[in-house]
């Protein structure tokens, strides 16, 4: 695990909030569990013995569901340095990304209703580059709401052109 | 956007051109609207020529024997409507054209612009890419030219002016130029600047290059064989069907020859400058410190002859749309004297060591592989498991100024990123990859055909990388020239603090 060049030295790295990882469980593993449920109350009542083995793989498939999410949001990383911003995700396929301060366009803060109930909010970081594309959700919203100013106050101190 | 103040009475622009920046607010040409839609104008032609060619011919052969029958009775109901309908849309781009409005001041072109929505747009010209005039065809009968402005503002900030005659488009260039660069001058009209050839594509090769490109080549073999299968298995009906890929090809061919032909190549103070184009022709200007990135390939076929593209990035153009690939096209193909000549007026200055020969840098990066000398960081030899082919190529060189990317064992690839330019970075790295101990570095540049990527780093290498061009595009950007090219560098500090954006809301 952590590999050297995703953990650079001297970065104190912040991860986001633990209720992302119960967001995407409810949105990912309850129509999952839905789903087995249907199955076997099919199996039961039309008694057809092979939908016992579809309701188990969903069930399967909703438990490791439930287990990598749980890694991959612990795996989502940032770190406000002094002149940029990093951003490392990832399990199986990693990335770590620096964005200067001096190359933010603009700053998008998000939450879609699911993000909403679990008072959860998404900070986007827009450079003119489309690859740049660095976001971290599942930040608390006050989180997100400072994050998103420093962003901008420091974007403003450092700004270049293109 | 609707709270805007009713623009003051254009001013006629009939007469001699008074100076194009003159703050008035002036109107597009008159003939605007026909040239917008003159495919529909010709269709509703040729029914009315149609029609009334039918009637004539009908009313000579019956000599009125039956009055024309139904057609008749259809005709006098269906003609007012048409007439109605034909109004109407007249009226509504004459309309449209009446409320069209520009003005171009010492720092900004405004446009003005719709009829139910009024839009305004200012285009600061400090932050303008590029500046394209393009005449298409019909456009050129009439000898008017549409302008375009790119100011870096992601997808859909360029303004478009159209139509101008041609010398009232021209003088605007030369202005927003002049302006955009922050040279002043005295007489009435901005000074054309002097051009310097540097290159230009024969037809023979550009035909020659578009028959050796890989995919086309590709696409050409595949609707042959499935063509001649197809006729000797099923017979002529049956292949029939295979028409329309033919076409695509053909399609694909001829729009890539059309806009590349009689392509040249020019330098001046205000930039590089690109004509091309058969029957739409294009003159395309891109200002000094504009190119974000630039890349030379060469398709596998070009190899024999030496071949090179030049591609680039610059901010606005995006590469889509209905001229996708020949916007960033620098040059179609060339000898690898003018691809490097081209390279050297994009990115003056290499920033490699002192004693060391630039070219030899270059031509290791555009042929050379691992086994031979240039600096570049290669990829190790476990990479070979990942990339087989192109393992070798896989290289960058750092020097003080640029990052030089190499790629591609069959479609060799050069990419060449100032650091100034550097938007961002990261590293990546897949399951194999970790395997293996590599790892991918990502140089993100402005939206555009390069995608500068390393793959198949040493992991220590890549990390080591990520970290020093962070620092390195830091200090770039620091001691970056002046985004007004001519501008002495010690006059700059009213630049201090502008918004990023290249289109600012009217302060008005």
């Amino acid at each position: 695990m952590g590999g050297e060049p995703f953990q650079p030295p001297d970065v104190a790295w912040s991860g986001v909030s633990a209720r992302l990882a119960s967001a995407r469980r409810v949105t990912t593993c309850l129509p999952l569990a839905l789903l087995a449920i249907a199955a076997s109350a099919l199996a039961v009542l039309l008694g057809v013995g092979w939908l016992w083995l579809v309701a188990v793989a969903v069930l399967a498939g909703a438990s490791w569901a439930w287990w990598t999410i749980g890694r991959q949001v612990r795996s989502w990383r940032y770190a406000e340095r002094e002149d940029d911003l990093l951003v490392r995700h990832g399990l199986l396929w990693r990335t770590v990304v620096v964005v200067p301060y001096g190359r933010m366009q603009y700053v998008d803060v998000y939450a879609g209703p699911v993000d909403r109930a679990f008072r959860l909010a998404k900070v986007q970081l827009h450079t003119a580059s489309a690859h740049s594309d660095a976001y971290i959700p599942g930040l608390n919203p006050q989180e997100a709401a400072r994050l998103r100013d420093r962003l901008a106050s420091r974007g403003e101190a450092r700004l270049a052109g293109l | 956007m609707n709270t805007i103040d009713p623009p003051p009475p254009a001013r006629a622009v009939a007469g001699p051109p008074p100076p194009v920046a003159d703050g008035a607010w002036h109107r597009v040409h008159p003939l605007t609207p026909a040239i917008r839609s003159w495919q529909a104008l010709v269709v509703v032609l040729v029914v009315a020529v149609q029609d009334a060619g039918q009637n004539v011919l009908r009313q000579a052969a019956g000599s009125g024997l039956d009055d024309g029958g139904p057609d008749a009775a259809w005709l006098r109901t269906a003609a007012p409507v048409g007439a109605l309908v034909l109004a109407l849309v007249v009226g509504v781009l004459a309309l449209s054209w009446r409320m069209t409005r520009y003005r171009v001041t010492g720092e900004a072109l405004e446009l003005r612009h719709g009829v139910v929505v009024r839009r305004q747009r200012r285009a600061r010209l400090d932050r303008l890419q590029a500046v394209d005039l393009v005449q298409p065809l019909v456009a050129r009968i009439f000898g008017l030219a549409r302008l375009k402005l790119e100011v870096a503002g992601g997808s859909g900030s360029s303004i478009e002016l159209s139509y101008l005659t041609d010398t009232q488009a021209r003088q605007l260039r030369n202005h927003l130029l002049a302006a955009a660069a922050g040279l002043t001058y005295q007489t009435p009209q901005a000074p054309e600047a002097p051009e310097r050839p540097i290159a230009e594509v024969p037809v023979p090769r550009l035909i020659a290059s578009l028959f050796l490109d890989g995919g086309v080549l590709v696409g050409i073999v595949a609707v042959t064989v499935v063509i001649a299968a197809g006729l000797a298995v099923a017979g002529v009906a049956a292949s029939a069907g295979l028409l329309p890929a033919a076409l695509g090809v053909v399609t694909v061919l001829w729009r890539r020859f059309a806009s590349a032909f009689g392509f040249t190549v020019t330098v001046s103070p205000d930039g590089l400058r690109l004509r091309h184009g058969l029957l739409e022709h294009r003159a395309q200007t891109v200002p000094p410190g504009r190119v974000q990135a630039v890349q030379l390939s060469q398709p596998l076929l070009w190899r024999g002859r030496d071949w090179w593209r030049v591609v680039v990035n610059v901010a606005g153009y995006t590469g889509r749309g209905d001229n996708q690939r020949t916007e960033n096209e620098l040059l179609p193909v060339g000898t690898r004297a003018e691809a490097v000549a081209l390279l050297a007026l994009v990115v003056p200055d290499l920033g490699i060591e002192p004693g060391e020969d630039a070219l030899a840098v270059v031509a290791a990066g555009l042929d050379g592989d691992g086994r031979c000398p240039g600096g570049y960081l290669t990829s190790p030899r476990q990479a070979v498991w990942v990339d087989p082919i192109a393992w070798r190529r896989n290289g960058v060189r750092v020097t003080q100024e640029v990052m030089l990317v190499r790629r591609g064992r069959l479609r060799r690839r050069l990419g060449v990123v100032p650091h100034v330019r550097t938007q961002s970075c990261g590293i990546s790295q897949g399951p194999l990859q970790r395997l293996l101990g590599l790892a991918s570095f990502h140089l993100h540049s402005t939206r555009g055909p390069i995608d500068p990527v390393v793959p198949h780093l040493r992991e220590r290498d890549a990390a080591d990388l990520l970290s020093d061009q962070a620092v390195r595009a830091r200090r770039a950007r620091r001691t970056a020239p002046p985004e007004r090219w001519l501008e002495r560098p010690d006059s700059t500090s009213d630049r201090t603090g502008q918004p990023s954006a290249g289109v600012t809301p009217p302060t008005a």
